[in-house]
C-alpha cells in the first residue's frame, strides 16, 4: 500500500456500497416516512394514521393479519419440528439431502410455488378430484380464495425458515444429555419432553417470531391464493399504493405494519427472557 | 455406519418435505401434457406447450429481460459487495460495527416497504419502470448477501500472505488479483450466483418497479395466473424452476447451501 493511504483505501473500497445504501435505501426510506406524515390538504399531519385507527374496518384488517400470521407461525412449528429433529438425529448424506430439500423450494420464486398450490387446491385441483373420484365428497371443497388457501401458501413459503431456526438450536444439543437421561431410566418421550424440547426453546421462539413477521408483510400469496376476499395489511397497502394511488395513507399503513412487527418481536422476546427461559439459559 | 431403520419421525419428516415440494411435483409433469387443459395427472406427453411460448412475445421478452437484469445485478453486486467486505475484514476503523449493520440492514426491512419507498423515489426522479431502476433495487437487496458471504470467506484469511507478496515486490493491485482474490474465490463466486438467483426470482420489489414494456418473467407469470391457468404457464414456470435450479446446484457444489443459511456442517458425533 504505497500509493494509497490506509484511509483512502477504506474509503475507495466502501464507497460504492455506501453510496448505494444512502441513495437507494436511507434517502427513500426517510422520504417515505415524510410522505406518511403528509395531510390531504398539504403540510404535515397525522391524518393518515388517525384515519386508520379511527375506523373499525382497518382494526379488523390488522386483527385478521395478526391471526393469519399467528396461525401460520404455529403451523410451521408443528410441521417443521419433526423435520428439524430428524435432521438433527441423522448425519452424513441423509442430513445433507434433507437440508437441500428444505432449502431448494424456498429459493424458487413464490409466484411459482403459489401457482403449484392453485393446481393442488383448486375446484378441479388434485385434492378435490381425488376426493370426488373416491366418492367421499359430492361437490368440490372450497380450499382456495379464502383464509385457508392463504395459510397453506404461507406455510409452504416460510416453513424453511422455521426448520432452519429449529435445526440450528437442535444441532447444539449435547448427545451426552440424552445418554445420561437414558442411563437414569428416562424413556424416549420423557427424554424428548425434559431435554430436547426445553433446549430447543430459543429456536422455537426465533422461528415463531421470524415466520410471523414475514407473513404479515407478504402480499403475493394473499393476492394469488386468498383472492379479493382476503384483505390483510400488506394487500391493503399494495392497493393504496398501486391502485388507489393514495400514497400518504398507503405509506402510513405500511409503517403501522412495521411498528406491529417490531412490537411483537420485542414483546415476545422480553416476555420469554424474563421467565424460566432466563433461568435455564442464564441470559 | 448404522443401517437405515424405520422411524416414525423420519416418516413424518418425509411427508412434510413432500408437501413442500408438492407445487413442483404438480407443475413440472403438467407442462408436458398433450391435452388442452391444465390437469394433474397430465394426459399423454408432448412439448407442444413449450413451443406455444414462442408465440407469446411478452413471455419471450420478459425472459430475456429477467436474464439480463439478473446477470448485470450479479456482476455489479459481486464487485460492490466484495470491495466492501474486504474493507471491513482487512481494516479496523471507527464506526465499523455501525457500517456493517447499516450495509446489511436492507435485508431486515420487509420487501413491501422497500418496494414502496423505491417506487416513490424513482417516480420522482423519472426512473420508475426502467431497467436502471430495477437494477438499483436489485443491487440493494443482493449486495448484503455478497458482503455476508465474502466476509465469511475472509474470516480465516491470513493477511500476512498479502504482506509477504508485497515484500517480494508485488504491487498492491497485483497482490489483490493474484493473492487475495484467488483465495476467496469460492465465496465471491457463490455470492454472485446467489445474487443472480435472488434477482431472477424476485417479485415483491420488482412488482412496484416494472412497467408494461420493461417487466420481468415472474411478474408476467404473477399477472397471468390471476386470470387463467393453462399448460403453457406450467411450461413457463418449469423453465423458471430449471433456471433457478442451476445456480442452486452450483452454490451447493462450490460453497454448500447449509453454510449459506448459517447452519454449521459439523456432525454431532462426539
Amino acid at each position: 500500500m504505497t500509493i494509497f493511504s490506509r484511509r483512502a483505501a477504506i474509503a475507495v473500497l466502501l464507497a460504492p456500497a455506501l453510496v448505494l445504501l444512502l441513495g437507494v435505501f436511507i434517502l427513500p426510506m426517510f422520504s417515505m416516512f415524510v410522505t406518511s406524515l403528509t395531510s390531504p390538504e398539504g403540510g404535515l399531519g397525522l391524518d393518515s394514521y388517525a384515519r386508520f385507527f379511527t375506523d373499525g374496518y382497518y382494526w379488523g384488517v390488522l386483527g385478521k393479519t395478526a391471526t393469519i400470521g399467528a396461525i401460520t407461525a404455529v403451523a410451521t412449528l408443528v410441521l417443521g419440528y419433526p423435520v428439524a429433529l430428524f435432521m438433527a438425529r441423522s448425519d452424513g448424506w441423509v442430513r445433507g439431502v434433507i437440508t437441500f430439500v428444505v432449502i431448494v423450494p424456498h429459493l424458487v420464486s413464490v409466484v411459482i410455488r403459489n401457482f403449484g398450490w392453485l393446481m393442488v387446491l383448486g375446484d378441479n385441483g388434485v385434492i378435490n378430484s381425488a376426493l370426488m373420484s373416491l366418492g367421499w365428497i359430492q361437490r368440490p371443497l372450497q380450499l382456495l380464495y379464502n383464509e385457508f388457501g392463504t395459510i397453506v401458501g404461507f406455510v409452504d413459503s416460510f416453513i424453511a425458515y422455521m426448520i432452519l431456526a429449529l435445526a440450528a438450536s437442535l444441532y447444539n444439543e449435547d448427545p451426552n444429555l440424552a445418554r445420561a437421561g437414558s442411563i437414569l431410566g428416562a424413556g424416549r418421550l420423557r427424554r424428548f419432553l425434559t431435554i430436547t424440547l426445553p433446549l430447543s426453546l430459543p429456536g422455537i421462539l426465533s422461528g415463531l417470531v421470524l415466520v410471523f413477521s414475514l407473513v404479515i408483510s407478504s402480499f403475493i400469496t394473499p393476492i394469488l391464493l386468498g383472492g379479493p376476499r382476503v384483505t390483510v395489511m400488506a394487500t391493503l397497502t399494495y392497493q393504496q399504493i398501486l391502485i388507489t394511488l393514495d400514497w400518504p395513507f398507503g405509506t402510513a399503513i405500511s409503517f403501522i405494519l412495521l411498528a406491529t412487527t417490531l412490537l411483537v418481536v420485542t414483546v415476545v422476546t422480553r416476555a420469554f427472557e424474563t421467565k424460566r427461559y432466563k433461568e435455564v439459559f442464564g441470559a | 455406519m448404522t443401517r437405515p431403520k424405520f422411524s416414525w419421525l423420519g416418516l413424518v419428516a418425509v411427508c412434510v418435505l413432500i408437501g413442500t415440494v408438492l407445487p413442483f411435483l404438480v407443475i413440472i409433469p403438467s407442462s408436458f401434457t398433450s391435452g388442452a387443459y391444465l390437469t394433474f395427472p397430465p394426459q399423454g406427453f408432448s412439448l407442444e406447450w413449450y413451443a406455444r411460448i414462442l408465440d407469446r412475445p411478452e413471455f419471450v421478452h420478459a425472459f430475456g429481460f429477467s436474464l439480463q437484469l439478473a446477470s448485470v445485478t450479479a456482476v455489479l453486486a459481486t464487485i460492490i459487495g466484495t470491495l466492501a467486505a474486504i474493507a471491513m475484514s482487512k481494516y479496523s476503523f471507527p464506526g465499523k460495527a455501525a457500517v456493517n449493520g447499516a450495509l446489511l440492514s436492507p435485508l431486515v426491512l420487509p420487501a413491501l416497504i422497500l418496494g414502496i419507498a423505491l417506487l416513490m423515489l424513482f417516480s420522482r426522479i423519472g426512473i420508475a419502470g426502467t431497467f436502471i431502476g430495477l437494477l438499483l433495487a436489485h443491487l440493494l437487496i443482493t449486495v448484503p448477501f455478497v458482503i455476508r458471504l465474502v466476509l465469511t470467506g475472509l474470516s480465516g484469511f491470513d493477511y500476512n500472505i498479502e504482506k509477504a507478496a508485497s515484500i517480494l515486490g508485488a504491487s498492491p493491485l497485483r497482490v489483490f488479483w493474484t493473492v487475495t482474490i484467488p483465495l476467496i474465490k469460492p465465496a465471491i463466486f457463490s455470492g454472485g450466483i446467489f445474487a443472480f438467483l435472488v434477482s431472477f426470482d424476485n417479485v415483491t420489489i420488482s412488482l412496484f418497479l416494472v412497467s408494461n414494456k420493461q417487466t420481468t418473467l415472474p411478474i408476467v407469470i404473477f399477472n397471468y395466473i390471476q386470470d387463467s391457468l393453462d399448460p403453457m404457464i406450467a411450461a413457463v414456470s418449469t423453465i423458471v424452476i430449471v433456471v433457478s435450479l442451476v445456480p442452486i446446484v452450483l452454490i451447493e457444489r462450490f460453497y454448500g447451501l447449509s453454510k449459506l443459511f448459517g447452519l454449521s456442517e459439523r456432525s454431532e458425533t462426539p
